[in-house]
């Protein structure tokens, strides 16, 4: 591997496929570039349905899909220590040199990046959202993540804004935390191969019907734009309980014909969904990094986002036109974008973007923090727990006994099935030649 | 009778071949060592019984029926436990006809399945998930089943021993495909 060390990854998050998402993406595409890469990269995750056990993905991606059913929002029920078994012998097994945690709402990322510390492994965070300060859950979520990040040898924010609200979220020093954007397959993501005329506007908008994602500015934005030009249509993909309300919009203003509302969209058939149209409308109120901006772009849309969050670091200026979440605001910056579309060529920006956003880069990048991680001296668990001290009063010694806790479940699981006792399993490299070899070849009979 | 044998601290693999008329009988047996432990737990658990027995017998104001019932329900526990137990989980490959699954319970009781020959896709080594604990298991694809038949129901003897089982199996099933290519031939 070029004289590099090469690594032994477990990614460890409660999101990943079949459900679709941003950290999904995020961890199997980059997965997928890390094995390419030459490292070893192992995902566990708990089980969705029937889908339970080892599965293989492409490239030789090995999934471990554990029997814990998950409880609410695909989180699996927080138990503190029910998952140290099943981790201990997935580590051994793999022969794991570094777990790497993805998002701070996955209870199982949090306990695997607990219980891989108290072992002596090597962590690193990936965070992938904004949180607020001001209201209960947030408040507990960051104690919760304070909690975690105090102890990560060094954490991945996908954007400089989110890097910020991390920082400030959790405690932890900003030289421990990088920025590593996120990517786009551009390979999946093409322009349509005949230009569309500019003679009727579609704005297409794909996102979830929630608050969140602003569906309430849509409500007072879509009208609007519609009295003032007469040839722009909507295409509205998603679903989510503000559906009601863009439908009653669309109802209340007799805009039928002109907003088409699809309905939940599958992510194979995104891109036929974007190529349908000009510009793609962002109106999110919260975000650390809108993977969907990318994969309009990509596609050659003009983009106009409300500027919250990581969105403004998203693109070149010449890509989006942002505007503050404010539904003036909002029409002034469609109005503008559809006074800059004929000068957009799809295919110019698609290759762009080709050149702008890649897994392999993000891949390499993230090898970088890898290295760093495994550089960290090893710490005993007293210089551990003085660190949990620090997140609070009563906190901080509430850390500090979970800790004890899990040190001593540790140790006694080490009595009960010693290391060797756990089978370490064979390393099955893809052949790219038509011998009919197996891992067992090597074991004698 | 040429005989293969190796252990850890768990299990004690045999490999035996019978030499039949026409073919080799391939065995291939899962042996449970007897764990200290286990003894040991069994005699204190007997033990604990009969002194409560013995105490219930001495306390006059307490009738005969709780000290019959308990030294009953000390009996119970023990034949269960022995029942229970498996000694030994063996693979018997008879070549061109079919492979038997055997359970060995520490009452002398056995359990056979057979499965024959044709029948038999693939044998495949998985690696089985559970919620605390992952570990291999050697199982059989077989024809119209909707799941995998695994051929130790009870054990769960390290990889290292099912790789020679698994071996046999397949080299049984590829003998089987080129047995019927000759009758094919002959017709």
């Amino acid at each position: 591997m070029d004289g590099q060390r090469r690594h032994r990854i477990l990614m460890v998050s409660d999101f990943f496929y079949p459900n679709f998402g941003g950290v999904e993406n995020h961890i199997y595409y980059l997965s997928q570039c890390l094995l390419k890469l030459g490292h070893k990269v192992v995902v566990m995750t708990h089980a969705y349905g029937n889908r339970s056990g080892v599965r293989y993905m492409t490239g030789g991606l090995k999934v471990y899909y554990i029997p814990w059913r998950p409880f609410l929002m695909q989180n699996t029920l927080p138990t503190f220590y029910g998952t140290l078994p099943i981790l201990r012998t997935i580590l051994i097994r793999e022969r794991i040199s570094l777990v790497h945690g993805h998002q701070a709402f996955s209870t199982l990322c949090h306990e695997a990046l607990m219980h891989a510390r108290t072992m002596g492994y090597k962590v690193v965070f990936t965070d992938h959202s904004l949180y607020g300060f001001a209201d209960v859950g947030s408040i507990h979520m960051n104690k919760v993540l304070q909690f975690t990040l105090a102890d990560v040898n060094q954490a991945i924010c996908v954007s400089h804004t989110s890097k910020e609200n991390t920082v400030l979220r959790s405690g932890l020093p900003p030289e421990k935390v990088f920025v590593i954007p996120n990517a786009v397959d551009t390979a999946m993501f093409k322009p349509a191969q005949t230009r569309l005329s500019c003679d009727e506007i579609v704005i297409v908008v794909i996102s979830r019907l929630v608050y969140r994602k602003g569906a309430d500015l849509l409500v007072e934005v879509i009208p609007e734009v519609c009295r003032f030009y007469p040839n722009v249509r909507f295409i509205i993909g998603g679903d989510g309980p503000k559906r009601v309300r863009i439908e009653e919009m669309r109802e209340k203003n007799s805009l039928q014909d002109r907003v088409e509302m699809l309905g939940a969209v599958p992510h194979a058939q995104v891109r036929s969904v974007l190529i349908s149209g000009h510009i793609f409308l962002n109106s999110s109120l919260t975000e650390a990094f809108c993977i969907a901006i990318l994969e309009a772009a990509s596609c050659g849309l003009l983009t106009v986002s409300t500027r919250v969050g990581g969105v403004p670091e998203v693109l070149p200026d010449d890509m989006i036109v942002l505007a503050e979440p404010r539904p003036s605001d909002m029409v002034k910056a469609i109005k503008k974008a559809i006074h800059i579309l004929p000068k957009i060529d799809p295919q110019v920006m698609h290759l762009r973007m080709k050149s702008l956003y890649s897994w392999h880069d993000v891949a390499r990048r993230t090898e970088v923090v890898y290295d760093r991680a495994l550089r960290c001296p090893t710490e005993d668990l007293l210089e551990r727990l003085s660190r949990y001290l620090t997140c609070g009063a009563w906190a901080g010694k509430i850390f500090c006994l979970v800790m004890i806790i899990n040190f001593l479940l540790w140790k006694l699981l080490q009595l009960w099935q010693p290391s060797k006792d756990i089978e370490e399993v064979p390393d099955i490299a893809l052949l790219h030649d038509q011998r009919e070899t197996t891992p067992w070849d090597s074991v004698e009979d | 009778m040429a005989d293969i044998s190796f252990s850890n601290e768990r299990y004690t693999y045999i490999h035996d071949i019978h030499k039949g008329s026409i073919q080799a009988i391939d065995n291939h047996h899962i042996v449970v060592r007897k764990s200290n432990a286990r003894g040991f737990l069994l005699h204190i658990c007997i033990l604990t019984f009969l002194a409560i027995a013995c105490y219930l017998f001495l306390l006059k104001e307490k009738s005969s029926i709780i000290y019959l019932s308990s030294i009953l329900l000390g009996l119970t526990l023990v034949r269960l436990l022995h029942w229970k137990s498996v000694v030994k989980e063996s693979v018997v490959i008879m070549p061109a006809f079919g492979v038997q699954l055997e359970t060995h319970y520490g009452s002398g009781r056995v359990v056979r399945r057979f499965v024959p020959m044709g029948n038999i896709l693939r044998p495949v080594l998985n690696e089985c998930v559970t919620p605390v604990t992952c570990y291999w298991s050697l199982a059989l694809i077989v024809r119209g089943e909707a799941e995998l038949m695994l051929v130790f129901k009870e054990l769960r003897p390290p990889v290292k021993m099912l790789v020679p089982i698994w071996k046999a199996l397949c080299a049984a099933i590829d003998i089987k495909e080129s047995t019927d290519e000759v009758a094919k031939d002959d017709h």
